[in-house]
C-alpha cells in the first residue's frame, strides 16, 4: 500500500515537472508532437525506473559508512560526497542503453527525438529523482516505486502538453509569444491545474482505517 | 430608415480609428446577423452561428441571475433572525441581492469587455462574442461579498493569460470563467473559502455581529419602501444564535451527512435556500437550463450524463470503502450538494475546452465526474472539487481526442 501510495504521489500529486519545474529542458524542447513526446516520455519512463535502483544500490551498498568499500579496507569511509559523480555516470549509461534500443528498434524516432535523446543525461528530473530518493530515505522497492511514479508523471505531462501544443498549432499566438513563450504559459497554467491534486493523502486514508 | 440604420450606414476607418471600428463593429454585428452567406459547396443545415450559441447560454442563466440575487438576501436575512420565511419581505431581499449582484456582474464586463475591445483594435480584428457567456458566467460563481479589485484583478488574469496570449475566442484551453475562479481561489484563498464568505451583509458569523448596511440600503432603498409602508431594512440587526454560516459541504466533511441535516434539510438544499456560490444553490433551475440546453443542442448531453454517471460510480465506490463520515453519504446528496451540477451543466460543456470527439466526450465527462468526487471528498485541503476537476481535465481533453482520433484511424485502416 506504501508503495501504490508513493507512485500516486510522485504521478500526480507531486508531479516532477509541475509541481518541482525539474526536468523542463526536454519538456518544452520535445512537446511539438505527440508522438515524439510519447516516445521521450517512455525512455525517461525507463530510465528513471532503472536509475532508481541502482542509485540506491550504490548509496547504500557501496558509499556508505557500513558499505563494501569500509568493510574491504576496515576503514569507515562516508563516501557520499561521491554520490553526484556516480548517479551521474549510472544515468549516463542507463541513457546510453536506451539509445541504442531506440536506435534499433525505431529508428524515425530516433531521428526525431535527436539530440534531447541523449539529453535525458542531464535532465534534471532523473539526477534530481534520486537525490530526492536519498532525501527522503525510501528503501529499494520504495525507490523504485518514487521513480517508476516520477517517470509516469513526466510522461503525462509531456503528453498532455503535447497535445495542447498541437491543438494551438493554427492559433493566432501574438507574435512574441509563439513557440517557447506560449509553452510556459501553457505549463504554468497545467501547474495551476495539478494543483487540484495537492494535498491528498492516500496513506491517511488508509490508515484511519 | 431606423436609428439602428443609420448606425449601420457610418462605419469608422479601420486604421485611423481602430478602437472605433471595432465598437462599430461588435455592436453592428450583435444587433444584425453577419451578412455573409455560403455561395458554394457545402450548406449548413442551420445557421447555429457562434453567437446563437452564447445567446442560448447567457439565456440559459437568467433563472439562476434572478434566483442568485433572491438567494443573497434570503441567506442574509436567515443570518439577522428576520423575514426568516422564504416569501416574506422579497422586496428587501432581492433589492439586497441585486446591489451585491449588479457590481460583481459591471465589474466583470467592464474589464472583460474592455480587453476584449481593446485586443480586438490592437491585433485588427473583429470583435469576438467569447466574452459574453464567460461574463455571464463568472459572477454566477463568485461569493457574493468578493471584493471587486479582486475580481477584476481576476478577470484580467483570465482573459489576457488564459485567451488573448492563445489567440482569443476559441482558441484557449482552459475554461475562462473557471480560470478566473482558479485565480482567486489561489490568490487569495480568504475571500472564496470558509465559512465566512457565503453570506453577505454581516461582519462576521458569530451570535451578535451586526449587520452591514451602507447608505445604499439605509438611505436610497429605505426611503423608497418607506413610501409603500414596505418593511425596511434594520441597521440595528444582530446575527443570530445557532447560526454558523457552513454551507453542506463544510458540514458533511465534518461529520457526514448527520451532520448536514442539523443545519439544512435535504429539500432544502435541492431547491437553493443555502449558502454558497451566487448562482450554484438552485439545482430545479440549473436542471431546467440543462433541458433548454440539451434540447437546442447548445451544450452536449454526452458530456453532462458522463459527469453525472462518473460522479454517481464514484459516490458508490466511496460508499463501499466508508472509512470517513463524508464518504459514506449517500450518492444522490454527493450531486445536490456544492456546485456539481452548475458545473456539469455549464463548466464542463463548454465546446471550447472539454473534448470534442464523440467517444472523448464520454471519456472527458465520466472522467471529470470521478475526480471531482475525489477531490471533493478526500483531499482536506479544498472544500470543493468541480472546478479542480474540469480545469484538471481541461488539461487532457486534447490528449483525449487524439487518441480517439487515432483509434479511429487504425480501425479504419484495418477495416480497408
Amino acid at each position: 500500500m506504501n508503495l501504490l501510495d508513493i507512485f500516486i504521489k510522485s504521478a500526480f500529486i507531486e508531479n516532477m515537472v509541475l509541481a518541482y519545474f525539474l526536468g523542463m529542458c526536454s519538456y518544452l524542447a520535445v512537446s511539438k508532437s505527440i508522438k515524439t513526446a510519447f516516445g521521450l516520455g517512455l525512455a525517461v519512463i525507463f530510465v528513471l525506473g532503472f536509475t532508481m535502483p541502482i542509485n540506491w544500490l550504490i548509496d547504500t551498498y557501496l558509499l556508505n559508512e557500513n558499505g563494501i568499500i569500509s568493510k574491504l579496507t576496515g576503514i569507515p569511509m562516508d563516501l557520499t560526497f561521491l554520490r553526484f559523480i556516480l548517479f551521474i555516470a549510472v544515468i549516463a549509461s542507463m541513457v546510453q542503453l536506451v539509445e541504442m534500443i531506440i536506435e534499433k528498434s525505431s529508428p524515425a524516432l530516433y531521428n526525431s527525438l535527436g539530440i534531447f535523446l541523449p539529453l535525458i543525461t542531464v535532465n534534471c528530473a532523473i539526477l534530481g529523482g534520486s537525490l530526492f530518493m536519498i532525501s527522503r530515505e525510501y528503501t529499494l522497492p520504495e525507490s523504485i516505486a518514487f521513480g517508476l511514479g516520477g517517470g509516469f508523471g513526466w510522461f503525462l505531462a509531456i503528453i498532455a502538453i503535447a497535445a495542447i501544443r498541437e491543438k494551438i498549432k493554427y492559433s493566432q499566438v501574438p507574435d512574441g509569444l509563439r513557440g517557447l513563450g506560449i509553452a510556459f504559459i501553457i505549463t504554468g497554467l497545467m501547474g495551476m491545474a495539478f494543483m487540484s491534486l495537492m494535498g491528498i493523502d492516500p496513506m491517511a486514508l488508509v490508515a484511519s482505517k | 430608415m431606423s436609428l439602428i440604420d443609420k448606425l449601420k450606414k457610418i462605419e469608422p476607418d479601420k486604421k485611423k480609428h481602430p478602437l472605433l471600428w471595432v465598437l462599430h463593429e461588435g455592436i453592428s454585428t450583435f444587433l444584425y446577423v453577419p451578412n455573409h452567406v455560403t455561395s458554394s459547396g457545402v450548406h449548413v443545415r442551420d445557421g447555429m452561428d457562434l453567437k446563437r450559441l452564447m445567446v442560448f447560454v447567457v439565456l440559459a442563466l437568467q433563472l439562476c441571475y434572478v434566483f442568485g440575487a433572491y438567494n443573497i438576501g434570503q441567506q442574509h436575512f436567515m443570518a439577522i433572525g428576520q423575514h426568516t420565511g422564504w416569501s416574506e419581505a422579497l422586496h428587501l431581499k432581492i433589492a439586497f441581492g441585486l446591489f451585491k449582484i449588479l457590481p460583481l456582474f459591471l465589474v466583470t464586463h467592464i474589464v472583460g469587455l474592455g480587453l476584449e475591445f481593446w485586443f480586438a483594435a490592437k491585433r485588427g480584428h473583429g470583435i469576438q462574442e467569447g466574452f459574453l457567456v464567460s461574463g455571464a458566467l463568472i459572477p454566477l460563481i463568485m461569493p457574493p461579498d468578493l471584493p471587486l479589485w479582486i475580481l477584476a484583478l481576476a478577470v484580467i488574469f483570465a482573459v489576457v493569460i488564459g485567451k488573448e496570449a492563445f489567440g482569443g475566442t476559441g482558441m484557449n484551453f482552459i475554461n475562462i470563467a473557471l480560470l478566473t475562479r482558479l485565480f482567486v481561489f489561489f490568490a487569495y484563498p480568504s475571500t472564496i473559502s470558509g465559512d465566512e464568505v457565503w453570506v453577505s451583509g454581516i461582519e462576521a458569523t458569530t451570535a451578535g455581529a451586526a449587520a452591514e448596511y451602507s447608505w445604499i440600503h439605509t438611505g436610497l432603498l429605505n426611503g423608497i419602501f418607506d413610501m409603500f409602508g414596505w418593511s425596511l431594512f434594520d441597521t440595528s440587526a444582530q446575527v443570530v444564535d445557532g447560526f454558523s454560516g457552513a454551507t453542506p459541504l463544510a458540514l458533511a466533511y465534518q461529520g457526514g451527512w448527520d451532520q448536514v441535516t442539523t443545519q439544512y434539510t435535504p429539500g432544502q438544499i435541492f431547491w437553493g435556500g443555502i449558502p454558497g456560490s451566487i448562482g450554484e444553490t438552485s439545482k430545479p433551475l440549473i436542471i431546467l437550463a440543462a433541458l433548454f440546453l440539451v434540447f437546442t443542442r447548445i451544450a452536449s448531453w454526452r458530456i453532462m450524463l458522463g459527469t453525472l454517471l462518473g460522479a454517481i460510480g464514484m459516490s458508490l465506490l466511496f460508499n463501499l470503502w466508508g472509512v470517513t463520515p463524508f464518504m459514506q453519504v449517500p450518492w444522490m446528496y454527493q450531486l445536490i450538494m456544492g456546485s456539481f451540477l452548475f458545473a456539469a451543466v455549464f463548466m464542463a460543456t463548454d465546446p471550447v475546452t472539454a473534448a470534442t470527439t464523440l467517444k472523448g466526450k464520454w471519456i472527458y465527462g465520466i472522467l471529470i465526474g470521478i475526480l471531482g468526487i475525489i477531490i471533493r471528498v478526500i483531499n482536506p485541503a479544498y472544500p470543493e472539487g468541480w472546478m479542480l476537476a474540469i480545469i484538471f481535465m481541461n488539461v487532457f481533453a486534447p490528449l483525449i481526442d487524439h487518441y480517439v482520433i487515432e483509434k479511429n484511424i487504425k480501425k479504419r485502416l484495418k477495416r480497408a
